[in-house]
């Protein structure tokens, strides 16, 4: 019992440090949000001079902890936090943070979601695969996929949406479902579904594309190493299938280590994939960081950042206690 | 989990345009142009924010300033003529200019149906951020006239009165209190159009039937949400969307299907601004105006609009003047165009008669310190950015040490809108009117500025010039109609303005817009310049709307 309280301890510690952070990082980044709202309205307005009254809402949203403390700021962040406000988003005003990321989060959590789970099956099988038929042509299956992790992911997804989109005209070239179809946005039909799930195809591809190769080569040398473990060969000299061997005996023990980078690939799931997102304009989180650090968007940035750390911290928890339950070494040295 | 820094993005992307172009297939498909929306890319990105509030002028969607609330007027960037009457009918001045009296058209209805009368639009300008402190009274008359009056002359104003106030329904507006966090998702307006569905991916217009000229032509219209460049290039070449303003480098490859036409305007000046007044708390070498006189005749304009903007831009003006269009404005035709090619004689002259001498390494200085100047501009503007470097090379052959960055975006704007810059690549915004009036009002005269360490309020004149002559010459043409006074006015702004260079004008920028005219029929043309197709204007965007057809 003493593990999980102390574990537990520790990441309350974490957590009230990610979440002070959270509150400095932003603030330590050059410009006044207020400021750079205004100059915006100011230049959109034509010349027209802002009247004192928006000059004031607009402070008193964007700007009201101008002037006061750093400590009041701070104790006044917690204060909105524990009602779960996460303040008015400024680059999409007067919209809230929680509705732009509650919107948001689901398209991240299933298009990243279930490209990571497919990658890391993936590079699992192969790898294990890989390293089981080691010496044989299936060895060019490594520096193959690494090469595709190293093409810049960009690049990759510019040259599949040139051929695939535009020049085949196979697959959908941007968004998370076909706003042409359906002008009145989501529905729960089998149309739209399918319409969602025919747009995930190409951004989820690129994300398995660039990311199996790591999974692969950190399986395939794991299971190198464990076939040359004594308790394989005495599963060989006990005369069991390979298979059975592959699969029961080396595969299972050469996963371990990747589950853990697993853990905490799930963690990073919600922070979505920035560049995907932006090259397909994916409706995701992702997307919402990067617009949020241009346009300095304090509120949007400290949410958007929130979400992402209490999600990373709680898939390593649970990972943690997971590893702990497995593996008892982990628990009496922890 | 891969995440290449975006430094490598921009990189890539070019890299990527390159072979995405010479990729290019056509395979339009077929839709018939009657029974489907027009689909517009604005510019907005996702998500689109649910709001229709016409005083959110930066954040609310793009459909909301024309196509769905109106102002008084259209006024034509492009042409001299006079401005066109959408909810209002005329407009008259005082001589003094302080009385405005303004006729509506008769018999027009909101879009629910309730009557738009001379009311709602005596209730519009004085409700919110429509209220200008130097109103002194306003009062509807009868059903269609409005009388309003002021403390000053508002001549110069009428773009701003007449031309980008969004006249808003009295029956719902005065029950909204705090018109800044209003949404107004169900709006209603006076426009051809008005809203049909909404999500945070593209919003649907459909055809106000209310509408004063009956409902427009094109039935439905729908703006996208679009996060990059090239994925609106995509749905242009396949025939996904019909109209998007944005820049293309290699136009041929969209319109040579022949669904696709282009036309380019050149209307914003893009200029180096310089913190160039001493007196108001400016440091640096570039508070002295030979530094800026010598860098303006040291740049290769032309190489620079070939390399840096893609030989779209124009020929920029150091009268700030929009020619052909302000052409009676213009007193010296030596002040048409700046030196599109450099020279680097006359630099060093310019600065040798001011006392600089050259250095060992060829660099221009005086009392032993050399000229060194800082030029930033925001990190992926590439037409800035390649500027900018080209500029830097520009003034080294003539002796000028000019360094060029890079900077976020956040930190661009927070220097220059506080003075504690020496040189920014920048953006004017084109007088809307036939008249270069604003431009000289809004970033030339000292009131539109603020000193060092202080934000303008009251205009964009970032650059902190300060001028006596000048100010009192806007003055002058801001109180009279009377065209010999203000030209005598505008010629003495002009050659003070051209000599001390508080910004040194670069180009003029391109605006590419494309759009589909196979299935809609009455774009503007050369020929016919009703109004700018791009479509993230706003009212501009809305006539252009008004005067399409389907094609079948």
């Amino acid at each position: 019992m003493n593990f999980y309280v102390r574990r537990i301890s520790f990441y309350l510690v974490t957590l009230w440090a990610a979440i002070s952070l959270n509150f400095l990082l932003p603030r330590l980044l050059p410009g006044d949000p207020a400021a750079v709202m205004l100059g915006k309205l100011r230049r959109a307005n034509g010349g027209r001079p802002l009247s004192e009254e928006t000059i004031k809402t607009i402070t008193s949203i964007l700007g009201a902890e101008k002037g006061t403390s750093l400590w009041d700021q701070y104790l006044a962040y917690w204060g909105r936090l524990l009602q779960g406000d996460l303040g008015v988003s400024s680059t999409r005003y007067p919209a809230e943070v929680s509705d732009l990321i509650a919107a948001a989060l689901p398209w991240t959590v299933i298009l990243v979601g279930v490209a990571t789970v497919l990658s890391f099956a993936l590079g699992l099988i192969a790898g294990a695969w890989v390293g089981w038929r080691r010496g044989t042509w299936l060895d060019h299956l490594v520096p193959a996929t690494t090469f595709l992790q190293s093409i810049p992911y960009f690049w990759l997804a510019l040259v599949l949406v040139a051929v695939l989109s535009v020049q085949l005209g196979l697959l959908p070239i941007f968004g998370g479902y076909d706003v042409f179809e359906f002008p009145a946005g989501p529905e729960w039909s089998w149309a739209f579904v399918a319409s969602a799930i025919e747009h995930a195809i190409l951004p989820a591809a690129t994300i398995v594309i660039s990311s199996v190769g790591g999974w692969l080569l950190g399986m395939r040398n794991m299971m190198v190493q464990t076939m040359s473990e004594d308790y394989v060969v005495t599963a060989e000299a006990k005369g069991l299938t390979p298979s059975r061997i592959r699969t029961r005996y080396a595969g299972r023990n050469a996963a371990i280590p990747s589950l853990a980078g697993f853990g905490i690939a799930l963690g990073f799931v919600v922070a979505g994939s920035i560049v995907t997102e932006q090259v397909f304009s994916y409706p995701g989180i992702g997307k919402l960081m990067i617009q949020a650090v241009q346009g300095l968007d304090y509120a949007l940035m400290q949410g958007v950042f929130l979400v992402i750390t209490l999600t990373v911290l709680a898939a390593n928890f649970v990972m943690e206690l997971i590893y702990g339950f497995i593996d008892p070494r982990v628990r009496t040295r922890g | 989990m891969q995440r290449p820094r975006t430094r490598v993005i921009a990189m890539i992307a070019a890299g990527t345009t390159a072979l995405a172009l010479s990729l290019t297939a056509c395979s339009p498909s077929s839709d018939d142009g009657a029974d489907r929306p027009l689909r517009v890319w604005s510019g907005s990105m996702t998500p689109i924010n649910n709001d229709f509030n016409p005083f959110h002028v930066d954040t609310a969607t793009h459909l909301t300033f024309g196509a769905i609330y109106e102002p008084l007027f259209f006024f034509n960037q492009l042409s001299a003529d006079p401005p066109v009457g959408l909810v209002g009918d005329s407009y008259t001045y005082s001589d003094d200019g302080t009385e405005l009296t303004i006729t509506i058209k008769p018999d027009q209805k909101w879009s629910d149906g309730k009557p738009l009368t001379a009311k709602d639009v005596a209730f519009t300008f004085g409700y919110g951020s429509n209220v200008d402190p130097d109103m002194t009274s306003i009062e509807a008359t009868d059903d269609t006239t409005v009388v309003i009056t002021y403390s000053t002359p508002k001549f110069t104003a009428a773009s701003l009165i007449l031309g980008s106030t969004w006249i808003v329904p009295e029956h719902i507006w005065s029950g909204i209190d705090d018109f800044m966090s209003e949404t107004n998702q169900q709006p209603v307006g006076s426009g051809p159009y008005k809203l049909k569905s909404f999500t945070d991916a593209a919003y649907t217009v459909e055809a106000n039937p209310l509408f004063r000229d009956g409902a427009p032509a094109v039935t439905e219209v729908q703006d996208i949400g679009i996060d990059s460049n090239q994925s609106s290039e995509d749905l242009l070449k396949t025939g996904k969307i019909d109209w998007v303003g944005q820049f293309i480098a290699n136009p041929d490859n969209v319109t040579s299907s022949g669904r696709i036409a282009t036309m380019n305007q050149q209307q914003d000046p893009t200029v180096i601004v310089t913190c160039a007044d001493e007196a108001m708390g400016c440091v640096g070498p570039q508070v002295d105006p030979a530094v800026r006189q010598a860098i303006n005749v040291a740049i290769d304009r032309s190489t620079i609009r070939e390399k840096a903007f893609a030989g779209l831009a124009g020929e920029s003006s150091p009268a700030f003047a929009l020619l052909p269009r302000d052409e009676k404005w213009v007193s010296d035709a030596s002040l048409a165009t700046s030196p599109q090619s450099p020279d680097a004689a006359a630099a060093s002259e310019i600065l040798e008669a001011a006392g600089y001498t050259k250095d060992s390494d060829g660099f221009y200085g005086k009392d032993g310190k050399t000229i060194e100047l800082d030029l930033f501009s925001p990190d992926g503007w590439t037409d800035y950015n390649d500027a900018a470097k080209l500029i830097s090379e520009h003034a080294a052959d003539a002796g000028i040490r000019i360094n060029a960055r890079t900077v976020s975006e956040a930190e661009y704007w927070t220097p220059i809108a506080n003075g504690d810059f020496q040189l920014a690549m920048y953006g004017i915004t084109q007088s809307l009117v036939p008249d270069p009036f604003s431009n000289y009002d809004q970033y030339f005269t000292t009131l539109a500025s603020a000193k060092v360490g202080e934000e303008p309020t009251k205009g964009q004149n970032y650059s902190r010039y300060s001028n006596p002559i000048v100010d009192e010459a806007v003055k002058a043409a801001g109180a009279t109609q009377d065209e010999t006074i203000k030209k005598d006015a505008y010629a003495s702004i002009q050659a003070e303005i051209s000599r001390d260079l508080p910004y040194i004008p670069v180009v003029l920028n391109a605006s590419q817009s494309f759009f589909n005219v196979a299935d809609f029929t009455g774009w503007p043309s050369e020929s016919d310049l009703y109004a700018a197709p791009l479509p993230y204007l706003s009212t501009a965007s809305a006539i252009v709307l008004t005067h399409l057809k389907p094609a079948k």
